[in-house]
């Protein structure tokens, strides 16, 4: 049984896993013109939150619904049940997010085991059920209300990191058959990058504090910086490692401050964070600081007006989500997470309900440069076009602050007490200038009249 | 000052004695007086209007126009400049119902000069009331050329608006002296609660009034009318402190008044002396002066009134520690009118002898008369003209007029920088025309964390280092202007310029002459983009 299970993913793997298109061949760069005013795409993935707990409470969106109650053990009702519930300052902890865990959580769609799967795995399972609103993540919420707010994202993987990552960039799972390396598998895998590389479309992978020696190939005792391998996929290819040609587009994310300041920003830059992904239990607010930084670079670049910055969360983290990922095939959907996306095209507070992965960023630049897609999964996938408004010209960028503009306190109105007072005030003395000239006058009248009687 | 309690209330026009040369006038006083008026009203609206639009609001004109557009609910504005500062209201109210109709800076200027017109019109009619047309007339000539207020009613300052009310409190002052009739001490009252409506200062001037009404016992007073007329006052003043208590901002005007009473001195206790007599016009004063000492034997309250008006103002404000170039404006009509009668008396007394005359009878000639007048109308001319040009400087005198490149600089923020942007300027002066101009809020950084130290109106960095690094500061701007008067905390944003790798975005330069007298083009304000 669990030999036909493990053949059932392999075949699964490698149907999935096969190019579409050869990608490796180079291509005239002229028919990879954007077919969009966007040149450049940013996209910025951070990790381990879902679209509840970031935006469960977010206004107009498809948020935590009344009454949400999380049973702590779906199958003794008696155990009792656990609502949302504002995590503020509260203590958290990483919780569980492996395949075996969501499947728990996802308990075969009923999305009932969130407490559970993490009571079973010695954590206090009422955590999941706690959300983040605008006096937590400010920023973000300012960023939902300016732009656009995705709330039908899924991960694409119902797994960790490495895997929503591998999707990312070459719209697979990372799967390798027992006994074969997963290099192995990689070297004959497709990414975006090979694909933009080939077309002859500029691509960087930015990396927050960079260490170069640091791959799959000597990953271990490199204690937090280990995570380097699973946020930047590419590391696990021996081609992207060894290719100078390639692999000097991995490079530290201070190179994206020198190419904005240089106009020489590619067009196609992937970000990954290190200290500030806002990988629980770390600061969101250290997160928040992060992307205003690179989000404010590009705002006063001249990348500006022909760009999109797209923000991502990896994974769902353990945390609750209240919508059931629809199954499209053996790996995913998994949980929803935030996305935003911030561009000068970019509709105005606008909700998109579009079902998204994370291969549909790939959609994206494949239809943009006029790429063939890589995998059945970035075919299939939407593309996140519904969110733009390219008939509009460019919006000037807004420097948003990272506290929350919509919970300042309202200034009362002041004009009516002002033209109120300050008019009363003018009336009154016109009033007693024109009674002491009127007054005067006829005193003057009267005075001649008497004069002239006489 | 006789206070009397019985009702004593003459129907009659009451008019004290003033000596009345029976001359054999050689003009027309009336068709004189009417040509100079209106020579007055043209002059004076051409010296106003003249390039009024060349350069962009100063700082000070750009906080009166921000609140009146905040008033006016001007989107991009009504945001960044609060309502409520630190004075009272009742121009930038005026100033919101004209940007209602229209919003421009040139508006705001324009309206300024409005007023500046009517105060001119009100010292004619306070020369004329208090002497006759011909004083009248000559005093609206030189009000209407002189340079102290030419350039402020050129701008969008309180200190204009607060003129007329000023001018328009004594001509009810002398109206009451005149006629006695207490219904102009109520209309003093008025008049003197709209200039403290206009800006807060004026309240010095109710001193004046009751330094003249104690000096001169001619003019009598009913403690029940001066109870009224001050009643009244204090309600025309009423909505300064109601529209702030009823808005929530009770502790606006309090923190205000407590910063201007410690604040320190901005200007050497000189000042006045060396900047305000060349504003009023040296030839104005000299002639103000000879006409008390020549004229002394025909004094009556109305010079009283007129010294009480100049004296008690800038004995105070010299007391004062805070010095500003435009706080003394309210003394310049009545000057004017000293200078006017000196002149006017003459004509009016001036008898028909040869020109070439013995000295005696020499300045008793009517085309002395003329020449004088017409030399003193040239001087002022001259002077007004020459400042009234936009001739560009790197330093800059707060009160006098625009800053060069200002506007400049804000419109090109407005177009090409983000959206809430975050600037940090040298001082809050430059701070101020960038949000107005550019509508990005800007911080002065020599505004102090003190609370004792810095105008309550402004924001000061607290960390200016971790602003820049967190990307809360985006930008810093640095002007000559400020550079030259606060050459410390220059050097402290330049620091950061370089500390945060500082790269010029912008930079509006002027040409203006060097030493040696050849044209150099120099940078006046520079916007660099810091990257923490």
């Amino acid at each position: 049984m669990i030999r036909r299970y493990f053949i059932a993913i392999l075949l699964t793997t490698m149907l999935v896993s096969v190019p579409l298109s050869p990608v490796y061949a180079a291509s005239d760069s002229s028919s990879h013109q954007p077919t969009t005013p966007i040149q450049h795409l940013v996209v910025v993935m951070q990790e381990n939150h879902t679209f509840d707990n970031y935006f469960g409470t977010y206004p107009g969106a498809n948020g935590i619904p009344a009454g949400t109650e999380m049973p702590v053990d779906p199958n003794n009702p008696a155990a009792g049940y656990v609502t949302p519930w504002h995590i503020g300052n509260t203590t958290i902890t990483d919780l569980s997010h492996s395949t075996s865990t969501f499947n728990d959580q996802y308990n075969n769609g009923k999305m009932d085991g969130f407490i559970s799967a993490l009571n079973s795995r010695n954590q206090d399972g009422k955590l999941a059920m706690g959300y983040y609103d605008g006096r937590d993540i400010p920023y973000y919420w300012n960023l939902a209300d300016n732009y656009v707010l995705f709330d039908q994202l899924f991960s694409s993987a119902k797994d960790g990191s490495f895997s929503n990552h591998m999707y990312w960039v070459a719209a697979v799972s990372p799967s390798a058959p027992k006994g074969v390396k997963l290099s192995d598998v990689l070297a004959n895998t497709p990414t975006i990058f090979d694909s933009l590389q080939a077309a002859g479309v500029s691509w960087k992978f930015y990396v927050q504090n960079y260490d170069p020696t640091i791959t799959y190939r000597d990953v271990y005792n490199k204690g937090n910086r280990e995570s380097q391998v699973i946020w930047v996929p590419l590391l696990n290819f021996d081609r992207f490692i060894d290719n100078p040609n390639l692999s000097s587009h991995i490079v530290d994310l201070s190179q994206y401050y020198v190419d904005l300041r240089n106009g020489t920003l590619p067009s196609v830059s992937y970000i990954v964070p290190s200290g500030a992904s806002e990988h629980p239990p770390s600061s969101l607010m250290s997160g928040q600081r992060f992307i205003k930084s690179i989000l404010q670079e590009l705002e006063r670049s001249t990348a500006w007006n022909s760009s999109a910055f797209l923000l991502l969360y990896d994974d769902w983290g353990g945390w609750y989500d209240h919508v059931t990922p629809p199954q499209v095939d053996l790996f995913g959907y998994g949980m929803r997470v935030p996305g935003i996306l911030v561009s000068p095209y970019a509709k105005t507070g606008y909700i998109d309900h579009t079902v998204l992965d994370f291969t549909s960023v790939l959609k994206f630049i494949e239809q943009n440069w006029n790429i063939a897609p890589l995998a059945q999964r970035d075919a299939n996938s939407n593309n996140f076009l519904t969110a733009f408004d390219f008939n509009n010209t460019a919006r000037l960028p807004i420097f948003l602050p990272l506290t929350r503009i919509a919970q300042a306190p309202v200034k009362k109105d002041p004009t009516p007490v002002i033209y109120l007072s300050y008019g009363g005030a003018l009336f009154l003395s016109l009033s007693i200038i024109g009674i002491a000239n009127y007054r005067s006058k006829r005193k003057k009248t009267d005075t001649s009249r008497e004069v002239s009687e006489s | 000052m006789r206070i009397s309690n019985s009702l004593n209330v003459s129907e009659t026009v009451y008019e004290p004695e003033v000596t009345r040369v029976k001359t054999k006038l050689i003009v027309n006083e009336a068709a004189v007086s009417h040509l100079l008026l209106a020579i007055a009203m043209i002059a004076g609206l051409f010296f106003r209007i003249w390039q009024i639009d060349a350069m962009g609001f100063n700082t000070d004109e750009a906080v009166y126009a921000g609140q009146a557009a905040a008033i006016a609910r001007v989107p991009g504005l009504m945001d960044i400049f609060p309502v409520f500062r630190a004075h009272p209201l009742l121009f930038q109210f005026l100033l919101s119902i004209v940007y209602r109709i229209h919003f421009s800076d040139i508006a705001g200027r324009i309206l300024a000069v409005v007023i500046g017109l009517g105060t001119i019109l009100v010292t004619y009619k306070l020369g004329k009331l208090l002497y006759s047309r011909l004083p009248g007339a000559v005093a609206a000539l030189f009000i209407a050329l002189m340079p102290y207020h030419v350039i402020v009613s050129r701008q969008v300052l309180l200190d204009g608006p607060m003129t007329f009310f000023a001018t328009l409190t004594l001509y009810m002052l002398a109206r009451f002296a005149k006629t006695q009739r207490p219904v102009w001490l109520y209309a003093v009252g008025v008049s003197m609660g709209l200039t403290v409506l206009t800006k807060e200062t004026s309240i010095i001037l109710v001193g004046g009034i009751f330094v003249f009404l104690a000096l001169a016992p001619e003019v009598h007073t009913r403690l029940r009318d001066l109870i009224i007329s001050v009643a009244i006052m204090g309600l025309v003043i009423a909505p300064f402190p109601m529209s702030i208590i009823l808005a929530g901002n009770s502790s606006t005007g309090r923190n205000y008044l407590v910063w201007q009473l410690f604040r320190r001195p901005n200007h050497p206790w000189d000042f006045y002396f060396t900047v305000v007599p060349p504003a009023l016009g040296i030839l104005v004063l000299i002639i103000a002066i000879a006409g008390l000492y020549f004229l002394r034997r025909e004094h009556s309250w109305r010079e009283k009134l007129l010294l009480a008006w100049i004296i008690v103002p800038v004995v105070f404000f010299e007391v004062w520690p805070v010095k500003g170039y435009q706080y003394l404006l309210p003394i310049a009509p009545a000057i004017a009118v000293l200078a006017g009668r000196a002149l006017g008396k003459w004509i009016l007394q001036a008898r028909g002898t040869r020109f070439f005359s013995p000295i005696k009878t020499f300045f008793n000639q009517p085309a002395v008369f003329w020449m004088i007048t017409g030399l003193v109308v040239f001087s002022l001319g001259f002077s007004s003209w020459q400042q009234i040009q936009p001739e560009i400087s790197t330093q800059f005198l707060a009160g006098t007029g625009g800053v060069p490149g200002g506007r400049e600089a804000g419109l090109w923020i407005n177009e090409y920088v983000p959206v809430k942007a975050k600037f940090m300027t040298i001082g809050p002066s430059m701070a101020n025309i960038i949000e107005f101009y550019g509508e990005r809020p800007a911080y002065g950084l020599a505004v102090s964390p003190n609370p004792l130290h810095r105008n309550p109106s402004y924001d000061p960095i607290l960390n200016p280092d971790a602003q820049i690094r967190n990307s809360d500061l985006q930008y810093l701007v640095w002007d000559s202007f400020s550079a030259s008067r606060s050459p410390f905390f220059s050097d402290k944003l330049m620091g950061y310029v370089y500390k945060y790798n500082g790269h010029a975005i912008h930079t509006e330069t002027i040409t203006v002459k060097d030493q040696s007298g050849q044209y150099v083009v120099k940078p006046v304000i520079i916007i660099y983009e810091v990257y923490p």
